[in-house]
């Protein structure tokens, strides 16, 4: 389909070669929506690495040391994965309303900031769905993280400890190269959902103001059912669908490194 | 003693480690409640309530009155319905296909096994996003856009995958013993299956089901393409819709978004222990 100029609303259709592509590659908006596509993944898989590695450590110390909160925290971050994507965005969505009433803009305006326009200012509208984002997917990074450091063994731990390496040596040298595959399965995994996030932004943003948050996936999605270019969407979805074939083909290959330990 | 003691003589007990964790599990638990908390405070609270300033994090007065509009004045019953129903279907079908398929793998050995198991993956790891624009006209020419059915069989087809892999591990961790003994025992591999492997499956099948559930009750892109109809619309579709219409009251938005996470939550929140201990069995150990 990709490979031909087939629109929603005329049954008829020619296999045109690349055109499709090079329309989609030649249009301004495109660039706009890699560009903002880009900035959401990155920084959205980077929160999610980060939080869901400080969580499962805290989670993992709090568990063996028996800990209060330690199982109501890992509920609470996990009931944010269980909720369905468009509700995330509205509850995000009534959070950030955008006038002194909105319990975010309150806070700020409490703690001396002004208000800001989190939904309709391009760059913050991004920001907002990054965080919306973050919020939904550090459960899983964080579950992930976790089930990783159970399979590392206490000896280890203790060796190093006799050693005299401290805390942050004995994560450095003991915990990370250990926990080093599921690392990297967990950042293939969620750079394929974050780069799949469709409905969350949907609710949230719609892809607004103007095409600010408009990732590829909601391009993709418009160019088809709203603008009827199917070729043109179809020519992104192949595009996409590569980036997701790259990933999965980068995520097997550690899947069976893995297996052999 | 002073306050300034005490906080002292605490933090004498509790070490630097200790003091961090707690730390980052209040902060946790301030960034991942507050959301849920403040729809629902929203959801409660009389029309006036909204907008007022400052803020009132816990309503003064609770009204249901958001609640009643949402389950009278809209479809919502309508589309909790249907969810069910697609669910439950989804469910069913996908544990009908995936547990002998996951027997098969785990108990037989046969050419390819490890190349058609990766190729399964693979297609996990395929998003409906990508593919909803070819799917959607396979569904237009196989007359299934605007049914229930042609849903559900999306939805098993989509996610069977994962379910072959998680129930293939839990296979794995049966012993084959138990299965010879019952051959000696007259039985044929459908009876085993049936009376000898399933009994000890049940949590491995939970999972799944729980899994395929929460999907299905989310599921958003395909609902969205394949249903037109407002009468078909699911959970998800629905409160999308319905935002649009009522985008001044912010209450009955927050109080439909309620009825459409908490069931979830709820079931989530008791079964979460087995949900936790498949995923790290299944989707880590492979």
């Amino acid at each position: 389909m990709s490979f031909t100029n087939m629109s929603l609303i005329d049954p008829d259709y020619q296999y045109v070669g690349l055109e499709a592509f090079q329309r989609v590659i030649l249009s301004q908006s495109f660039w706009t929506m890699a560009k903002a596509t880009v900035i959401f993944v990155a920084i959205s898989v980077v929160l999610q690495i980060v939080l869901g590695m400080i969580l499962a450590l805290a989670i993992d110390y709090g568990v063996k040391k028996h800990l209060y909160g330690s199982v109501s925290t890992r509920i609470a971050v996990l009931s944010a994965w269980v909720i369905p994507g468009i509700v995330i965005g509205i509850l995000w969505k009534i959070m950030l309303i955008e006038t002194n009433y909105g319990i975010v803009n309150y806070f700020l305006v409490q703690s001396g900031f002004s208000v800001v326009s989190f939904l309709s200012d391009p760059q913050m509208a991004l920001l907002s769905t990054i965080a919306a984002n973050t919020w939904r997917g550090t459960a899983f990074s964080m579950i992930m993280l976790y089930a990783g450091l159970q399979q590392v063994p206490q000896h280890l731990y203790d060796a190093a400890r006799v050693d005299g390496a401290r805390a942050l040596q004995r994560f450095r040298y003991v915990t990370l190269p250990q926990i080093k595959p599921v690392v990297f399965i967990n950042l293939v995994l969620i750079t394929i959902y974050t780069l799949n996030t469709f409905d969350m932004i949907m609710s949230l943003t719609g892809g607004g103001p103007g095409h600010a948050t408009e990732v590829l996936a909601l391009f993709m999605y418009f160019e088809g059912f709203n603008r009827f270019n199917l070729g043109q969407a179809a020519a992104v979805a192949v595009m996409m669908l590569s980036v997701n074939v790259v990933m999965t083909v980068i995520y097997m290959r550690l899947f069976i490194d893995e297996e052999e330990f | 003693m002073s306050t300034e003691t005490q906080i002292r003589s605490i933090a004498n007990v509790l070490s630097t480690y200790t003091m961090a964790t707690y730390l980052v599990f209040a902060v946790a638990m301030v960034f991942f409640l507050f959301p849920v908390f403040w729809v629902m405070s929203m959801s409660i609270r009389l029309p006036g309530e909204v907008l007022t300033y400052p803020v009132q994090l816990i309503p003064q007065q609770v009204t249901f009155e958001p609640y009643r509009q949402v389950l009278q004045d809209s479809s919502m019953v309508t589309w909790i319905f249907n969810s069910l129903k697609i669910a439950v279907l989804e469910v069913i079908g996908i544990i009908v296909v995936a547990v002998p398929a996951a027997y098969a793998f785990s108990r037989f050995d046969f050419r390819g096994k490890k190349h058609t198991l990766f190729i399964i993956l693979l297609f996990q790891m395929i998003s409906p996003v990508v593919i909803v624009i070819p799917l959607y006209n396979m569904m237009a020419e196989l007359n299934l856009l605007d049914t229930h059915i042609g849903l559900i069989l999306l939805y098993i087809g989509l996610q069977v995958p994962f379910s072959i892999w998680l129930l293939k591990s839990y296979f794995d961790t049966i012993p084959s013993g138990l299965d010879e003994a019952a051959r000696v025992d007259g039985c044929n591999r459908l009876q085993m299956l049936i009376y000898i492997l399933l009994p000890s499956m049940g949590p491995g099948i939970a999972v799944v089901a729980i899994f395929n559930f929460v999907f299905s009750w989310a599921e958003f892109v395909m609902a969205f393409t394949v249903l037109g109809e407002s009468e078909l619309y699911t959970v998800s579709i629905g409160l999308f819709s319905f935002q649009g219409q009522y985008s001044t009251d912010w209450r009955v938005i927050a109080a439909a978004s309620v009825i459409a996470m908490l069931p979830l939550l709820i079931m989530f929140i008791g079964l979460q222990r087995y949900f936790v201990k498949g995923l790290v069995e299944g989707a880590v150990k492979g």
